[in-house]
């Protein structure tokens, strides 16, 4: 269906060869500016990030007090914090915390929340009921308030906000998963598989999944700025990243009393939050625009 | 019409149920306690048992969660470890009005700039100016309202010096500026891109084509039958807006630093106060059912057609 779907989208003016969905789903990327900024500014914080200990001028926790609060220099690109330590660099290694948020907390979410949808959409029945009741139970709160809850119980750390997203994250995974799932169950060729007597675990792995697969890795592209923003604002108000390992709302948290006469204690970690979460949701809108699938959110 | 409503409020007691034992059994599932903090001088645990039998901790868990609840359901919540001299009641309806101003009118900016920028881009699709609006959106959408409060607060603040800087001094006209604008403006892009999309869909409707052929000016057309007809959508996902904001962005409260509710959650999390935790909780909830329950209302009064539905119940 999805195949019928994208070969009739082709005009016929540019009388491009169908190569595939995924190939004619590239060619729609591209042209999306905003996607195009997402997929190069990712990629340049991914760089970043993996090379940071070579990259950055100074180590992160490199106290310096005689040189605190000090605006752009030669010396410090974008100027020091209270502590004398190197803004540059600290936003360097800041980038690894927020790609780990956003990557390990979405990869968790796809994997339980995937399997899940599938399942209870396909089968429907007890199981079904008990995932939809969880599903409107975390979806009847505020993301933060459960984050705060398990910080609360857990204690602040890198750790548990990430166990602490997953657990807010995989309901919007499973919901759509499930959503989807449950519409192409009712079609004439999965009808036609259930005929011709393949296991159920068949059906759903090579005749369900490929359907709800790029719908899923939409689901995946938006939980990411989402995830970046919830690292941001929880480490903001000290509940992230526990220091000396820096973050970007952190930095903003700790700017304290000194930001109003420093403005690049709050410009630097504010924008480079901006920059990304902007270039993880133009990368999820251009995919959903270029695969083209239709979602309620 | 009965049946329905009755279905709907056991519905939210359901939830509320849920919330108040997910909230009660995670508060108290860790270690230590209200009584653990401040390990300079840690408490005996000779100590530690009156404490614990003056708030009733000793007890077993259900039995403790039973005599909150049958407090609860008199709205009596009990008082907060952290400011025995209030009860959680009072801290809430003292603190609530700051967060519940701000938002609220953070909420209202939103939807009438995000209405408004919405409207033009549904008029004038696919011009430069639905480009321009539409880039707006996504990106107002992506700051996060801290990061925006740092910026007005150094420009309009630090150096034009038209609002005061030093932070919170009481409800006034002076103090509310930049957080209501912090809080409404990124609120104000999801709320453009929402109604564009609405318009768009209602002005593909047959009763607009025809209203273009009776010659009604495009003004009319857009303000008397497609915004008319896209508001149904609209009001069911922006009125939740207004219980979201309005309970207190901790983010926004702690950049101002408005004394507010959301401050007093991440203070008692931290402290783990579970009462002060599981009375702004059930707050929270009671206040988002309650929009839920309004959403339904206003719901007949902007569609004739529900009103009608409803009595065949």
């Amino acid at each position: 269906m999805t195949q019928e779907l994208a070969s009739l989208q082709v005009s016929p003016v540019e009388r491009v060869k169908y190569r595939g969905f995924w190939t004619g789903a590239w060619r729609r990327f591209r042209r999306n500016v905003l996607a195009m900024y997402g997929l190069v500014f990712v990629g340049f914080i991914i760089v970043v990030a993996l090379f940071v200990p070579v990259l950055a001028p100074y180590p992160y926790d490199k106290i310096d007090l005689a040189h605190g609060l000090e605006e752009m220099s030669k010396e410090h690109l974008l100027g020091t914090d209270q502590l004398g330590r190197d803004m540059l660099s600290r936003i360097m290694f800041a980038a690894r915390p927020m790609l780990l948020v956003g990557f390990v907390t979405q990869v968790a979410a796809l994997l339980i929340g995937l399997p899940l949808g599938i399942i209870a959409g396909y089968k429907g029945g007890v199981f079904d009921w008990v995932v939809t009741r969880f599903i409107d139970f975390f979806s009847a709160l505020p993301w933060y308030l459960i984050v705060l809850y398990l910080v609360m119980v857990l204690k602040p750390s890198l750790q548990n906000l990430i166990l602490a997203l997953i657990i807010t994250s995989w309901v919007n995974q499973c919901r759509i998963v499930r959503g989807l799932t449950m519409s192409v169950r009712e079609q004439d060729y999965i009808e036609a598989t259930r005929a011709l007597g393949l296991p159920t675990w068949q059906i759903l792995t090579s005749h369900i999944l490929p359907q709800v697969a790029p719908l899923a890795l939409w689901g995946f592209a938006v939980g990411i700025p989402t995830a970046v923003f919830a690292e941001a604002g929880l480490s903001f108000l000290g509940l992230g990243v526990r220091p000396p390992q820096p973050s970007w709302g952190q930095m903003l948290g700790e700017s304290g009393q000194w930001w109003i006469y420093k403005p690049h204690m709050f410009v630097f970690p504010g924008l480079m939050i901006t920059l990304s979460v902007l270039a993880f949701q133009g990368l999820a809108d251009g995919l959903r625009a270029s695969i083209d699938v239709n979602v309620n959110v | 019409m009965v049946k329905y409503s009755i279905r709907r409020l056991t519905g939210t007691l359901i939830v509320f149920l849920a919330l108040s034992i997910f909230t009660f059994v995670l508060s108290r599932a860790v270690p230590g306690g209200p009584w653990s903090q401040g390990a300079e001088m840690p408490l005996s645990e000779e100590q530690v048992a009156i404490f614990k039998a003056k708030y009733g901790l000793d007890k077993p868990l259900l039995v403790q969660y039973f005599i909150w609840l049958r407090n609860a359901l008199t709205l009596d919540f009990g008082r907060p470890f952290m400011a025995p001299e209030l009860t959680v009641t009072q801290l809430i309806l003292k603190q609530w009005p700051y967060s519940a101003v701000v938002g609220g009118l953070a909420a209202s900016l939103a939807c009438v700039i995000g209405t408004i920028l919405g409207s033009i881009c549904a008029a004038r699709q696919n011009t430069w100016l639905d480009n321009v609006v539409s880039t707006y959106a996504v990106i107002s959408g992506t700051i996060p309202s801290f990061v925006l409060g740092f910026v007005l607060v150094y420009i309009f603040s630090a150096k034009l010096g038209w609002f005061p800087a030093g932070g919170w001094s009481g409800l006034s006209f002076k103090n509310l500026v930049l957080p209501v604008v912090a809080f409404g403006l990124p609120a104000a892009g999801g709320v453009a891109r929402w109604t564009r999309q609405c318009m768009l869909e209602s002005m593909s409707a047959d009763y607009v084509r025809t209203a273009y052929a009776k010659g009604v000016r495009q003004a009319g057309v857009m303000s008397r039958h497609v915004l008319r007809n896209a508001l149904i959508p609209m009001v069911t996902s922006f009125l939740p807006l207004f219980p979201d904001m309005m309970t207190g962005s901790i983010f926004i409260e702690k950049t101002f630093g408005i004394p507010g509710l959301g401050q007093y959650f991440v203070s008692s999390s931290f402290s783990r106060d579970y009462t002060l935790v599981l009375g702004i909780t059930m707050f929270w909830a009671i206040l988002i059912a309650l929009t839920y329950l309004l959403t339904d209302i206003i719901y007949g009064f902007i569609d004739p057609r529900v009103r009608l539905t409803r009595r065949s119940f």
